[in-house]
């Protein structure tokens, strides 16, 4: 560093070492305090860009490099000599054969459909309760609100088994009466089985996302539109809505990324892994995990495969992300 | 209003007719609190399907025994989760029961009363939760710092930071796999010379798939607490860190002066966030080991719900249980604000 080599001291300082030298000028010079700060940010930044995204290259790594060359795993540089992984190899075909041994573009297309449809259905509905908590004064609001934030906080698991019972088609009884209410439809292996559960869960951020934007627009503009003739659900379609735009953009792509990377029910509620069943993105790694246990290079070109639609979305999605994410949690 | 006006309002609703303008006229004209609630029945009905009703289900289920296969459920009340809180149930759980064996009944630590597979799935579950969100809290500190401040590059930093926070669990699962198997992983070998994990085996190696579940979450979430935390730092009014200056204040002071002060209630409520999110965990387990070698709370209830209804959802119960304490301080907390 450019600063140790400066001596800028004074007389009292001959007989102190070149570092004590320069912690005394780092103490004392509001300069050297700067540049000390901006190379400690620099290398702050690099270690996160690094140990965010090594793990990627990691995956690229292990597609491109044939199986065999991965088993007998020597991951040393040729001239260097220490390890540090690096593709060996450029075996692009993995990203061919990861749909030919599974049929992973199934997988695939079964979450964006799973993801889209329960997109639109949060949001529809959404949009009525961001309405009601966020323009109207009624008794009981703030109770709602709070039973709304409680529920998704629960553990998907505590739900689990009687969602399952009851899509097996099994009847459902009021709890601790026995009285039997209706035989549902049996939904495993059908795409109601995952709606209706993600729905529920991604429900309540859409909720608070939405009660936030929509609370914002003034109610003289609602009044305008109510005076010239429409409803107070055409006010909330043709008014309200228009002008959340970026509210429902943030809660449409949260719930999308949510819904995409969920794990406990997708694997679940679809039974046997196969995209028959509606079985989402996760039976698809799965499968190459439990069934072709050592096509490392299939795993990873899979991941990477799976990867792209979310590296997409956050690249040109990130404010809304960031600005969803903490109007959520933080309610701002 | 004039008797005029009003016969003419009367006279344009009545050329309009037909079931659409009767729903909307009905609509129009129900009180404001009835509206609302007409348009909250969506919510009422999918939640009270999806999460009320199942969470009532649950605890009367766990009031019977009710092994798969073996005929009709028996009341036996209490009787699941005493078997679960003394060990009694243990064989009916798959897999070992003596997951991590360095907790001797005799130590000090916490949960010691509580036996076999609950007390392995506590411990697995407090552990992550603890640890995992400790580093989060401190890495997304330092990643909020950096998005924080201006300069080139910082929305693509912002990206590259956001990235494995929006990845699915199952392909977070996948790479922290493929890193650490025997097979393909190039740490596996260090991190072995040193000690830190199991050298063969070593995901199905209750420690070291402990550990590295743990790694995983850090890479994944410090996302989400910096993202939180940087709300908090970007809602600090600037001109204090000027006043500072002209005081002669160090960047260190008028971080811990200013900054830490005012950034503490944000990350106190991210960090709750975190740990009741991080309480759930299953997913990550289930794709980078398994659920008989590091059984989580909700591992033990998948693990065993096709086979011992009963039990399986005494634990679901009891799951929901320590999660809705954490939640309660949550709302009072939010209540407390204001909602």
């Amino acid at each position: 560093m450019a600063t140790e080599t400066n001596p800028g001291a004074d007389s009292d300082d001959k007989n102190l070492g070149p570092l004590q030298t320069w912690t005394r000028g780092v103490l004392t010079d509001q300069d050297k305090q700067d540049r000390l700060y901006r190379a400690l940010f620099y290398v702050a930044a690099v270690f996160f860009l690094v140990t965010t995204l090594f793990p990627f290259y990691w995956l690229l790594v292990l597609a491109l490099t044939p199986n065999s060359a991965i088993l007998t795993g020597d991951w040393s540089l040729p001239v260097l000599g220490f390890e540090f992984p690096h593709p060996q190899g450029f075996n692009v075909y993995a990203f061919v054969e990861v749909f030919q041994q599974v049929p992973f573009h199934l997988y695939v297309f079964n979450s964006f459909v799973l993801a889209t449809t329960t997109t639109i259905i949060v949001i529809m509905i959404a949009s009525l309760a961001g309405y009601v908590f966020g323009r109207l004064e009624f008794p009981g609001r703030g109770g709602l609100m709070l039973a709304i934030l409680m529920v998704s906080y629960f553990p998907p698991a505590a739900f689990l088994i009687p969602l399952f019972d009851a899509f097996l088609g099994n009847a459902v009884a009021i709890p601790f009466l026995g009285i039997e209410v209706f035989e549902p439809p049996r939904l495993v292996n059908t795409p109601g089985a995952l709606l209706l559960p993600f729905s529920a869960l991604m429900l309540p951020l859409s909720i608070f996302i939405l009660t936030t934007f929509y609370a914002q627009i003034p109610d003289g503009l609602e009044d305008a539109a109510r005076v010239e003739g429409t409803t107070r659900l055409g006010a909330l379609v043709r008014v309200i809505m228009p002008l959340s735009a970026p509210g429902l953009a943030t809660a449409a792509v949260l719930t999308f990324i949510a819904v995409y990377n969920e794990y406990f029910f997708s694997e679940i509620m679809a039974l046997e892994n196969v995209p028959q069943n509606w079985s989402p993105l996760v039976g698809g790694i799965l499968s190459y995990q439990t069934q072709y246990t050592t096509d490392f290079n299939l795993m990873a070109a899979a991941s990477v495969v799976g990867v792209l639609p979310m590296l997409i979305i956050v690249v040109f999605a990130q404010e809304k992300i960031v600005s969803g994410l903490t109007a959520g949690a933080l309610k701002e | 209003m004039s008797t005029e006006g009003q016969t003419s309002v009367a006279d344009r609703e009545s050329k309009r007719s037909g079931p659409l303008v009767a729903i909307t006229r009905w609509l129009e004209n129900l009180g404001e609190t009835a509206f609302a609630y007409l348009l909250l029945l969506p919510v009422f009905v999918l939640l009270g399907s999806v999460a009320l009703y199942p969470l009532l289900r649950t605890l009367e289920l766990s009031m019977f025994v009710n092994i798969l296969g073996t005929g009709e459920p028996e009341f036996v009340g209490l009787q699941n989760y005493i078997d679960l809180f003394t060990g009694a149930s243990n064989p009916r759980f798959p897999g070992s029961t003596t997951f991590l064996p360095l907790v001797e009944t005799s130590s000090s630590f916490p949960f010691v009363h509580v036996e076999g597979w609950l007390r392995s799935a506590l411990i697995v579950t407090l552990l992550f939760t603890f640890v995992s969100v400790f580093f989060e809290t401190i890495i997304g500190f330092g990643q909020a710092l950096i998005l924080d401040q201006e300069f080139r590059g910082r929305s693509w930093v912002r990206t590259a930071i956001i990235i494995p926070w929006a990845i699915p669990i199952v392909i977070q699962g996948m790479i922290f796999y493929l890193m650490f198997h025997p097979s393909t992983g190039f740490l596996t070998e260090y991190l072995a010379r040193w000690g830190i994990v199991a050298g063969t085996n070593t995901l199905n190696d209750p420690w070291s798939a402990v550990l590295i579940i743990i790694v995983a979450d850090i890479w994944k979430t410090s996302a989400f607490m910096a993202l939180l935390i940087l709300a908090g730092l970007q809602s600090v009014d600037r001109s204090l860190y000027d006043v500072a200056r002209v005081a002669g204040a160090t960047r260190w002071q008028q971080f811990r002066m200013i900054t830490l002060p005012l950034v503490l209630p944000a990350v106190g409520i991210a960090v709750l966030f975190r740990t009741i999110d991080a309480m759930r965990i299953y997913g990550l387990i289930d794709s980078v080991s398994s659920c008989t070698v590091v059984p989580s709370l909700s591992c033990m209830v998948v693990e065993t719900f096709n086979t011992n209804r009963g039990l399986s959802s005494a634990v679901a119960f009891v799951t929901a249980a320590i999660i809705g304490i954490l939640v309660t301080i949550v709302i009072y907390q939010q209540y407390k604000e204001g909602i």
